[in-house]
């Protein structure tokens, strides 16, 4: 199981929104991941382990993993596109 | 009727774990889940009301003794036990009325978009809840005067007049919202938003101070301050506060330290549970929306996160913590200590809107609008607590007070709830009511104005 990371600011919310709506596509997709949602402040301790960052804010900053965008996915304007980007990092 | 009066009275005296499940299993089937889906995603609410119920005895049998240390040692008299807003959400969905308000928020945000008033369609449906907690309140407002029936009705007319005003707040940020996070196509119809309407006339006061529109770079500032703001270190750090002003020998102060970081780290933890459980149904809600409006372009309310990548808010929710404390122990009036909800993100998007970023006017309102949190969670303690004891959401000590210091929009939520103590001759809530609607008015045009001219913000 890879891990794919989201944040939000409690790591309740809305990133458990995403967490569990990306859980169902990968699980329907038959994708070996799994989403985490944790809370913004710690989200740099989690992106050692993980494939891939759904970010819900703007990204700014580098990182060494692929950064999806999270708004699509409590949208669903150009889901398919973040999703499909989303396997692309897992497989990898 | 007295048959299926006595089998809702049997099942709502189940408590919280029990019925809240059954309800949501409904939920589920009627907007077309799978019945395995369904009864997962029951049981998994069930959990999430446990585990909360567990923790929130853990957390006041860790911090209830301190305070009453801090009483006899300090002088300090906060009895109301701070649950944060997790615990609140839990206590509001408990509330034996409180699906009803997933069709009147959808029901009255399909009748604004069919008639032009508003552009948002509001997918925050797991903040169903911030309607719910509106009605909770003015129903326990309201009980005394008109009887049970009559304050339930009563609370879905307040709650919708929240809708109504949520969607218009949304409509009107979003140019603002759209330039400070960059994200177009989305605005926030959470009701934290509200306090920016109070805080509206005080920015316009601050504005007129030259030395007040410098902007700085708070980036650095949140890198290197952030870790404080992190829960299990921030649950630590009050822990070792409360056990030193308790005047705990440094095993217990120690012990204190690792028992709050505990509970602090393990909220949100458990809150998860309720988000997994409720998610597949705001999903199933959010396609039907999204169909319905295909042919329109709208703007999507979200909660406040997707503003969370600017470094005001943060060093605004940093600034809170220790403004909070300092209040929380000299404020007149105020009962509760702040532990659960010392994180106050919701004030400071409130400020971060208003302002439109503007970090030392931010932090001016949020010192000043700060006591506000602190009260309002003090008058609301009673009937939090008898909810959460009525339903069993959480288990509670006799005597026992629950709340939350930082609700959600709180001279809102006061105001329209409490504007029902008239009858009693009480008329700030009244008088808070009216400020309302001038300064949303006011703050309407203002924003509409700068979205027309098109305005770069800061």
């Amino acid at each position: 199981m890879k891990q794919i990371v989201v944040a939000c600011g409690s790591g309740v919310a809305t990133s458990q929104t995403v967490a569990s709506k990306v859980n169902r596509l990968l699980k329907e997709n038959n994708v070996p991941a799994e989403v985490l949602a944790v809370d913004i402040k710690s989200v740099d301790r989690y992106i050692p382990s993980s494939v891939a960052y759904i970010a819900i804010t703007k990204v700014d900053k580098e990182y060494p993993i692929p950064v999806i965008n999270g708004i699509a996915f409590l949208t669903g304007v150009g889901q398919d596109a973040e999703f499909k980007k989303l396997v692309d990092a897992v497989n990898a | 009727m007295s048959v299926l009066g006595d089998v809702i009275n049997w099942i709502l005296s189940l408590g919280a774990a029990i019925f809240v499940p059954i309800v949501i299993i409904i939920a589920g089937l009627i907007v077309g889940m799978k019945l395995k889906d369904a009864v997962s995603a029951g049981i998994t609410l069930g959990v999430a009301f446990t585990g909360m119920s567990m923790l929130i005895s853990f957390m006041s049998g860790a911090i209830g003794p301190a305070s009453e240390a801090m009483l006899k040692n300090a002088g300090i008299n906060l009895p109301i036990v701070d649950g944060g807003w997790t615990t609140l959400s839990a206590i509001a969905w408990s509330w034996p009325y409180a699906f009803a308000m997933f069709p009147l928020m959808i029901g009255l945000n399909i009748v604004m978009l069919i008639i032009n008033k508003t552009k948002t369609f509001n997918a925050d449906l797991w903040n169903v809840w911030g309607k719910i907690f509106t009605g909770v309140a003015v129903t326990a407002v309201c009980k005394p005067f008109f009887g049970t029936g009559i304050a339930v009705a009563i609370a879905f007319i307040v709650a919708g007049i929240q809708i109504i005003f949520e969607l218009k707040m949304a409509d009107m940020y979003q140019y603002r919202i759209e330039k400070l996070s960059g994200i177009p196509g989305v605005t926030c119809t959470h009701k934290m938003g509200f306090t920016s309407i109070f805080m509206f006339p005080i920015d316009c006061l601050l504005k007129k101070i030259p030395a007040l529109n410098k902007r700085f770079d708070a980036a650095v500032l949140k890198e290197k301050i952030g870790i404080f703001a992190e829960s299990h270190v921030l649950g630590f750090i009050l822990g070792i506060l409360f056990g030193v002003l308790a005047k705990y020998d440094i095993p217990a102060i120690l012990t204190l330290g690792i028992q709050a970081s505990a509970s602090l780290t393990l909220f949100p933890v458990i809150s998860k549970y309720f988000m997994m459980a409720l998610e597949p149904i705001s999903t199933a809600i959010s396609a039907f929306m999204n169909k319905k409006f295909d042919d329109r372009t709208l703007v999507v309310g979200l909660d406040w996160p997707f503003m969370g990548g600017a470094n005001e808010i943060w060093l605004a929710v940093f600034w809170a913590i220790p403004v909070t404390l300092l209040y929380s122990m000299f404020l007149p009036g105020n009962e509760i200590l702040p532990f659960a909800g010392i994180v106050n993100n919701a004030i400071a998007v409130a400020a971060f809107l208003v302002t439109g970023g503007n970090i030392i006017r931010m932090l001016i309102l949020v010192t000043l609008f700060a006591p506000a949190y602190l009260w309002v969670g003090t008058i609301m303690a009673p009937f939090i607590s008898d909810l959460a004891r009525s339903t069993g959401a959480v288990s509670l000590k006799a005597g026992e007070l629950i709340s939350c210091s930082s609700i959600d929009g709180p001279i809102q939520t006061y105001a329209f709830s409490h504007v029902f103590k008239i009858m009693e001759g009480e008329f700030i809530p009244l008088v808070l009511c009216v400020i309302f609607v001038v300064c949303f008015i006011a703050l309407y045009k203002y924003l509409g104005k700068e979205e027309a001219e098109g305005k770069e913000i800061n």
